[in-house]
């Protein structure tokens, strides 16, 4: 185990080229004050006991838990799980996000109809938000304090990694649109919103320890899945389908250039 | 002390890279397994609309990962299908800059969500998204350079219409896979709603042109 982690790391340190770090000093940016003010106060930590019941209650048609679900660290142990996704599990024989091995665990666990979770996944904004939603933030917060450092140890994984950097850049559409055209440089905006400069560690490093998140102006959580989701729907491309394989290859990209940042959830969204 | 350290780094990097990188997949892999997901990985309400996702010629040209650069053939081959896309109105190609300025300002149009495209008369120019536009105007984006005295720099001669056009309806004519959206031979506009946007541009009595 511990040579395969050494061969990981020194294949991403010989492999994968670094942005350097800017250094972006936002004193003097008011906008930046105020959402700072405003995370320090998150009410987005209301939803970790939600999802804490959740994931202990005996739920679905087969009135289980999901104490037995393996998150990559063993059955229902969670510390330091979401820190190590995506990663490959051999039992879907697929590598998986947090969101798509959830999805996989209340299907085969519980019972649930794949599309009936996938349908409520995404919280209508001001409601009390899906079990997905409060899921997902309860598992990725036992991994706060931690560091993100998914495996690349197989070929799978490897595979996600790299076709996730392909999609990054693939541009297409009315628009032209990849990721890279937003989040390829830093200091950037949309308007008055700022985007994340994802080619570089710092910025990657904000997207992996920062999702699922308190969006204020929706009220409730939203998931890694949801922002890319929004992306693809902002570019004018097709609906992103919920813990599709190319989701789980942009978020094992995204967050293998953020590796190493301490996880921080929930993370406060405009 | 240091420089045996530095020695056995130097005896071992080659075998590193040679083992480490040779276990990720190769481009051409990479690139078949990608495209089989964005084929099976998402959904429109027609098959027209998930055409979206079909790249043309020039979208895979400009889809350069990473620091890879793009070269000077693929450069040329990029200028020559914008300028062969190029369609021009049959009236002129200024048109009214006030229609021009709300169409600068709107942001929507085109977008797909729950199984629904967006209903809109026509599709926004999304200018304000990325470009600083009117003096004074603070809710602008700063992807693309500022576009605030776009006509006093450059006057409203017949040439700075046409090269405005141009820019508009295919800016890889001029800069090859720049940010800029193909915007006129996407589809994502028609000739007449750049007209307007021309004159929003270079017309004296636009407030793009204004002093603050």
């Amino acid at each position: 185990m511990r040579m395969n982690r050494g061969f990981a790391a020194a294949c991403l340190a010989c492999c994968a080229t670094w942005g350097t770090v800017a250094a972006q000093d936002k004193a003097g940016d008011g906008l930046a004050i105020g959402r700072q003010m405003l995370a320090e106060d998150n009410p987005g930590e209301l939803w970790i006991e939600q999802g804490k019941a959740l994931f202990h209650g005996l739920r679905g048609p087969r009135k289980a838990s999901l104490e037995r679900c393996d998150f990559g660290m063993g059955p229902g142990k969670l510390e330091g799980a979401a820190a190590q996704l995506p990663r490959y599990f051999a039992d879907t024989d697929k590598v998986q996000d947090l969101e798509s091995r959830l999805l996989t665990c209340m299907v085969q666990i519980q019972g649930f109809q794949h599309e009936d979770i996938v349908k409520r996944a995404v919280s209508p904004a001001g409601s009390n938000g899906s079990d997905v939603e409060a899921l997902a933030l309860y598992i990725t917060s036992r991994s706060n304090g931690m560091k993100m450092n998914p495996p690349l140890s197989h070929v799978k994984e490897r595979e996600a990694y790299k076709a996730g950097e392909y999609l990054f850049f693939r541009r297409s559409g009315q628009t032209d649109f990849g990721c890279v055209q937003c989040h390829g440089e830093a200091n950037k905006r949309i308007r008055l919103q700022d985007l994340l400069h994802m080619t570089d560690k710092k910025g990657a490093q904000e997207v992996a320890s920062t999702w699922p998140a308190y969006r204020g102006g929706h009220y409730v959580i939203r998931t890694m899945q949801w922002r890319l989701y929004d992306c693809f729907w902002q570019m004018r491309l097709p609906e992103l389908k919920y813990g599709s394989d190319t989701s789980i290859a942009l978020i094992s990209y995204l967050h293998h250039q953020g590796s190493g940042v301490v996880i921080k959830v929930p993370g406060f969204k405009r | 002390m240091r420089k045996s350290w530095m020695k056995g780094m130097l005896l071992f990097a080659p075998a590193l890279i040679a083992v480490g990188c040779a276990s990720y997949p190769d481009e051409a892999t990479t690139r078949g397994l990608a495209e089989k997901m964005v084929s099976t990985d998402f959904t429109a309400p027609t098959p027209a609309l998930l055409n979206r996702l079909v790249q043309d010629r020039s979208q895979q040209i400009c889809s350069k990962i990473a620091d890879a650069k793009l070269t000077q053939e693929e450069a040329a081959e990029v200028v020559k299908l914008a300028r062969a896309s190029i369609r021009y109105p049959s009236g002129g190609l200024v048109g009214d800059w006030k229609i021009g300025d709300k169409l600068a300002h709107n942001g929507a149009g085109g977008r797909i969500q729950r199984g629904q495209l967006e209903k809109r008369k026509e599709n926004g120019g999304l200018c304000q998204n990325c470009h600083a536009l009117a003096p004074g105007e603070i809710n602008v984006g700063n992807i693309g350079p500022s576009l605030t005295g776009y006509g006093s720099q450059r006057g409203n001669s017949e040439p700075v219409a046409k090269l405005t056009y141009e820019r508009i309806y295919n800016g890889w004519a001029y800069a090859p896979c720049s940010n800029m959206p193909r915007l006129g031979a996407t589809g994502h506009l028609t000739p007449e709603q750049i007209t307007h946007l021309v004159a929003y541009l270079i017309d004296p009595q636009s407030p793009i042109n204004q002093k603050k």
